[in-house]
């Protein structure tokens, strides 16, 4: 598919999420599976968009790729180097405390790296590249 | 499909109807709802969530932030289905909140 590349403003993650959308579509995932991957994909724009850059505006670019049994979306942004997975992500008891005492933070990325089957982020070029990736059903 | 509000409070009781697509760039049309129905001081949070589609961690926030804001207050979670209400589960949100298929009016 061709990459979307949008402004990093809040305002794009409708963009972002249909774009999702039409790679899921064309890759034949479950509803389930596309709503899980354009949470995914939503939770991690909207991470690059608020810490990443800031609120100071920069591009994230969006690329789906069907191969073989799985669809890959990537996102790429130029903010600072920002591995999700070693964020500090909610416990089982964090998880289960009352929301008067729940933390702010932490959420959108746990529920990114739980939506999808696989997950990898890498450094490159000075740009943070965040591979989501869900497996697709075989077919008959 | 863009995010709607509509809110409601009467006596003891608000009711806030969500649909559409809830994430980062719309939550701050909760939070102010919720700001708005704070004046009031319910007793009652009653949320539609019937026609929501899509549900983003800042929408959740919305919900820790309803709980300092409103204090002790009981929070319904009316019609929630789906993916929507998966990610309420997941997050554990499910236990803080009355889920229920519908609402008497």
């Amino acid at each position: 598919m061709e990459t979307l590349i949008v402004p990093a403003s809040l305002n794009n993650l409708t963009d972002i999420r249909n774009y999702v959308k039409e790679a899921a579509s064309a890759a034949g995932t479950s509803k389930e599976k596309l709503y899980q991957l354009q949470l995914a994909a939503d939770e991690i724009a909207t991470n690059i968009i608020t810490y990443g850059y800031s609120g100071k505006g920069g591009e994230i670019s969006v690329r789906g790729e069907i191969e073989g049994d799985s669809l890959t979306i990537t996102l790429e942004d130029s903010g600072p180097a920002f591995d999700p997975r070693v964020r500090e992500l909610p416990s089982e008891e964090d998880l289960s405390k009352p929301l008067e005492e729940r933390a702010i933070g932490g959420l959108g990325i746990f529920l990114a790296l739980q939506g999808v089957d696989q997950f990898d982020y890498r450094r490159e070029g000075g740009k943070n590249v965040n591979i989501l990736k869900v497996f697709l059903p075989k077919l008959a | 499909m863009s995010f709607q509000l509509s809110t409601d409070a009467q006596q003891d009781e608000a009711r806030i109807t969500l649909g559409g697509e809830l994430d980062a760039a719309a939550a701050p049309q909760f939070k102010d709802a919720i700001e708005q129905v704070a004046v009031t001081s319910p007793k009652r949070l009653v949320l539609f969530m019937d026609e929501l589609a899509f549900l983003a961690s800042a929408g959740l926030r919305v919900l820790i932030f309803a709980r300092q804001k409103l204090g002790d207050v009981d929070i319904y979670v009316i019609g929630s289905k789906g993916p929507v209400l998966n990610t309420l589960k997941m997050s554990g949100f499910h236990q803080s909140v009355y889920l229920q298929d519908s609402y008497a009016t």
